[in-house]
């Protein structure tokens, strides 16, 4: 539910957003930074070997069933690099146009916590394995400069149980890989904060690193805000952490200049510290202040050895790499499509399942890919985008449960472009597939159905045409008399009759010719 | 693994087991009581009894790293080196007392009680109590009463060496990462190698070969083309050492080594076994390694850092001895509610070099202490890399002096085994400090990662036996125990 002032505060977000001073605080300039912590999308584990054990899991995976040695910090095991991870990781970069270091290196950074066996946890915080990227947001004409991408370990989940005054320990997700993509303070407004964590979402499902999921924590949030009056150096940031949903990353942004600002129009300075946010009451809360920052203690980790990675592994991963969401927003332009199509069509593959290893899912385009194969781009996606997905949505399925095959799609396409099926048992065929969950071809099941048009056979389109006028002789009447759009009933009586099967054009040019 | 096969040969292990246990509850080597479990009879160390280091993971036996805090810890897994023994035919007698996680120099700082040097030995009796060494002074100690054949230790600034050079035994550090330390437990991952024990070279060369096997579960495990790379290197030097000749082999005497401290019987023993190598052909070349003077210093900040790093897994959640916080204890800050198990789990020395490595990684002191640590870490394998002329394979454009040494000699140990301290010692912290310096002659070739062997060198002036240190370059561990083996023979002439 959302309070009364975040539902203002939203409304009036969007309304504002090209502005070039904010009218929600004019005089003054927002400043946003953001670390994205997105889980790989890797079927083992960053480090714990290869048993059964050291699976990735899910949110129904039971508790504490994938479980390496290794990530319960057992005396005597070692970390064991899954090279998966680095080539997602590599991935990952490359799509974000960053350079790719040749040598990284893994840390330990120190803190004691339930979740986090071993005490410390291993990342990347002297030599990243990625620097100097960026995210263009088109929508906002910006490009979000991206500092570096670090590959680092999970914690596990701990969860307080109040009734019995305990923690339970969950060590499914320790161990789990993530990348930690850190922006350089480049978003001006909570909007290009949100565009930007969206933008990323689609651009890591798109090369298969991550599903991206923000409500099942794989994709997990902490924004740097700061504000200072228009020509002034920026101010004292405040750090905002673990923000799980990009609704929510917006509202705390804006909260969080709210704050800084009325500190300061007060004459009283921001302090530099971490900060929660309440999404109840819709305000950031004090974590702790930078004199309270733990002192880490990193340390290069001696059990690892440096990542090399050479410009020819670069190169393979970058021939195979996958097409970024804004080559194919142009690629589907290009063709014809027209924007609206494409938005639906990219939103609509922006859901697909995204695989183990990065192993590609199959969207909504590739599916449109494949049908339109020598057939007319613009055809296809309207039979994709308000037949299919429109019978789908009605049906209340989504596009993953979708049964019709693009063979199936691509024939039925053909029926009706080539006149041997209508329109009309078109999309009776498609409702047929959908209900029915058949593997025939279409134009089986048009001949099964007797759905098959009757256009050459004059001698029942006659018929049918003399039965319709003598069933509405008024209207065959007015007709006579010259008034033609009459001609529409004559004609939905003879589409009846023949049950769609008639070609409409066939039925207006008999009816005619008898009433002339 | 283990075969349960009650044989003929069973008894006569059992007869054994009897006196072990004798003599092992006077000296206290062991931790786990021998067992009588009989190993298949066949592979290449058919017929090998050996005790294994209590740090070094087994699933038959416990393994506590003599510390409260493990006491009653179990392994899921054995420890890749444990696999290898049981797959090539060993028996294990059981697991040997340490130093609690491996630190310590004279094996004092153990759950189980300290080891008492089996030296003092007369009749069963002990008529004078003296150090084992440490930390792996349990295994020395085994394998010098003759409870075992051969036992594996670990070495991280010279637990292996030391004990062998007070016990009287063999003892190898191998080069760092070639036998794996999947199953060790961690004390300081950098420097921390499995090492062997025995009464001969020879028996040190069997298991040794039985475990330098590269082991991909181990990460910083040496790949197996820089193991031909330096195996290609050693060759064209290991033509020295048949057969007792030594002739062309130039035996480097790093200066640095002969401190003030050093006993002056330790010294002479030093130079009647030089003495002796000359005679067979070797060259002696006086040499010096500028950087050992800070080595200490930068061995210690390096592997406490890495210790409390390692030790901070031992909260009471996962595994090990768990003490519940008491009521109306604080249970909002994680670390006050681990601070109760930890502090009642560990022993002082392992507390006070965790105390020492925190303090070394943090924000103020990580660039003076743990980064300049580093520098001199380098500095010191650069030390040796000029003195060899065996290019080390782990360079990337290897290149020696060509009249450079084969091997560095020096005494394992500034003194022989000193006494254990007393129940009521009032010098309990500055013995302490002593047992720092005691490891002045160890720690290079650890922080540098290099094969070095002591080897039994005669008795100092009090009788007790001394050692002397074989020190090659890196993956030239067979030239090293060559070397030994010639040092052996020579004693043997000699008595």
């Amino acid at each position: 539910m959302l309070a009364h002032g975040r539902t203002r505060l939203l409304t009036r977000n969007t309304r504002w957003t090209r502005q070039a001073h904010d009218a929600r605080w004019p005089g003054w300039e927002l400043v946003v930074g953001i670390e994205v912590h997105a889980q790989i999308k890797s079927r083992r584990k960053l480090f714990s070997g290869c048993g059964a054990e050291a699976l990735a899991s899910d949110l129904t995976t039971p508790p504490n069933t994938h479980v390496a040695p290794f990530d319960a910090a057992f005396p005597g095991t070692l970390p064991h690099l899954n090279p998966k991870c680095v080539e997602l990781g590599v991935r990952t970069a490359i799509a974000l146009n960053a350079d790719v270091q040749h040598r990284s290196a893994f840390d330990r950074k120190h803190y004691f916590y339930a979740d986090l066996p071993s005490g410390y946890q291993i990342t990347q915080q002297y030599a990243p394995i990625a620097r100097n990227g960026r995210l263009d947001l088109e929508k906002d004409g910006i490009s979000v400069r991206v500092k570096q991408v670090q590959l680092e370990q999970d914690t596990g989940k701990s969860t307080f149980l109040p009734r019995n005054r305990i923690t339970a320990i969950d060590l499914n997700r320790a161990g789990m890989p993530l990348m930690e993509i850190v922006s350089e303070p480049d978003m001006r407004s909570p909007e290009q904060a949100g565009n930007y964590v969206r933008t990323l979402q689609a651009l890591l499902r798109s090369v298969g690193s991550s599903d991206g999921n923000m409500e099942q924590g794989s994709l997990r949030c902490d924004v740097n805000v700061s504000v200072n009056r228009v020509g002034e150096p920026p101010g004292t940031r405040c750090e905002i952490k673990n923000l799980n949903s990009v609704k929510f990353m917006m509202v705390a942004i804006t909260c969080e200049a709210f704050r800084q600002i009325s500190l300061l129009e007060r004459g009283l300075p921001v302090a530099q510290e971490t900060r929660g946010f309440n999404e109840e009451r819709a305000e950031t809360y004090s974590l702790r202040s930078k004199e309270d920052a733990p002192d880490y203690r990193y340390m290069p980790d001696p059990n690892i050895p440096p990542l090399l990675i050479d410009s020819t592994y670069i190169d393979a991963i970058r021939q195979r790499m996958p097409e970024l969401p804004n080559a194919t927003r142009a690629r589907l332009l290009v063709q014809g499509l027209s924007q609206r199509d494409v938005e639906v069509l990219m939103d609509v593959d922006s859901g697909r399942e995204v695989g183990y290893d990065g192993q590609l899912g199959y969207g909504a385009v590739a599916y449109f890919d494949e049908v339109a194969r020598g057939r007319d781009p613009k055809v296809v996606v309207n039979w994709i985008t308000h037949e299919l997905l429109g019978q789908l949505a009605f049906r209340d399925e989504t596009f993953k449960e979708n049964p019709m095959s693009t063979e199936q799609m691509g024939d039925l396409i053909d029926l009706v472009q080539a006149g041997k099926v209508t329109g009309t048992s078109g999309k009776t065929i498609l409702r047929h597939i959908l209900t029915t969950r058949t593997s025939d071809l279409p134009s089986k099941i048009a001949e099964d159905l007797k759905l098959l048009a009757a256009s050459d056979d004059g001698a029942s389109l006659e018929t049918w045409c003399r039965e319709a006028i003598a069933a509405l002789p008024e209207q065959a009447d007015v007709v006579r008399r010259g008034n033609l759009k009459v001609v529409d009933k004559i004609m939905g009586h003879v589409m009846k009759a023949s049950r769609g099967t008639a070609k409409a054009q066939d039925v207006r040019a008999m009816l005619l010719k008898l009433l002339q | 693994m283990l075969l349960l096969a009650r044989r003929g040969p069973c008894s006569i292990l059992h007869r054994r087991h009897a006196s072990t246990r004798t003599v092992n509850s006077v000296i206290n080597a062991l931790t786990s009581e021998p067992s009588s479990l009989c190993a298949p009879s066949a592979g290449p160390l058919a017929g090998l009894r050996l005790a294994v280091k209590d740090n070094i993971c087994t699933k038959a036996w416990p393994t506590t790293c003599s510390s409260k805090i493990l006491e009653n810890f179990k392994s899921p897994f054995d420890a890749t080196v444990v696999s290898l023994l049981l797959d090539g035919g060993a028996e294990i007698v059981g697991k040997a007392n340490c130093d609690e996680f491996g630190m310590g120099s004279l094996n004092i700082h153990s759950s189980h009680g300290p080891v008492v040097n089996p030296f003092g030995l007369h009749n069963g009796e002990i008529v004078e109590r003296r150090s084992a060494g440490g930390s792996s002074g349990g295994s020395a100690a085994a394998v010098a009463a003759h409870l075992c054949d051969a036992a594996l230790g670990t070495d991280t600034g010279g637990s292996v060496r030391l004990p062998a050079s007070y016990c009287g035994v063999v003892g190898l550090k191998p080069s760092y990462g070639i036998i794996s330390r999947w199953g060790v437990v961690s004390f300081a991952d950098s420097l921390d190698c499995v090492g062997v024990l025995a009464q001969d070279v020879h028996t040190v060369r069997r298991v040794h070969n039985a475990l330098a096997i590269y082991d991909s579960r181990d990460p910083t495990a040496a790949p197996s083309r820089i193991r031909e790379k330096a195996a290609q290197l050693c060759r064209r030097h290991l033509e020295q050492g048949q057969d007792g000749a030594l002739n062309g082999l130039r035996i480097g005497i790093p200066q640095e080594y002969f401190p003030t401290e050093l006993q002056d019987s330790i010294v002479a023993s030093v130079q009647r076994i030089l003495a002796q190598l000359r005679s067979r052909g070797a060259t002696l070349v006086p040499v010096s390694l500028p950087s050992t003077r800070y080595a200490l210093s930068a061995y210690y900040v390096i592997s406490s850092a890495e210790a409390s790093s390692n030790l901070a897994r031992y909260d009471g959640i996962e595994c090990g001895m768990r003490v519940e916080p008491p009521p109306g204890a604080d249970l909002v800050k994680t670390a006050n509610v681990y601070a109760h198990t930890r502090s009642l789990g560990f022993g002082k020395e392992v507390q006070r070099r965790m105390l020492l490595g925190t303090y070394a990684l943090s924000a103020d002191a990580f660039e003076n202490y743990f980064l300049q640590a580093q520098r001199v870490r380098k500095l010191i394998k650069a030390d040796f890399d000029r003195v060899f002329c065996v290019p080390n394979a782990l360079n990337s454009s290897p290149s020696a002096p060509s009249e450079g040494v084969h091997v560095l000699l020096h005494p394992s140990a500034i003194q022989t085994a000193p006494k254990l301290p007393g129940q009521d010692d009032a010098n309990a912290e500055s013995s302490t400090l002593d047992a720092y310096v005691q490891d002045v002659m160890t720690v290079p070739a650890s922080l540098a990662g290099l094969p070095a062997m002591s080897v039994p060198g005669g008795q100092g002036a009090d009788g007790w036996p001394i050692g002397v240190s074989v020190v090659g370059q890196w993956g030239c561990d067979e030239l090293v125990m060559r070397v030994g083996e010639v040092i052996e023979s020579c004693r043997e002439e000699a008595s």
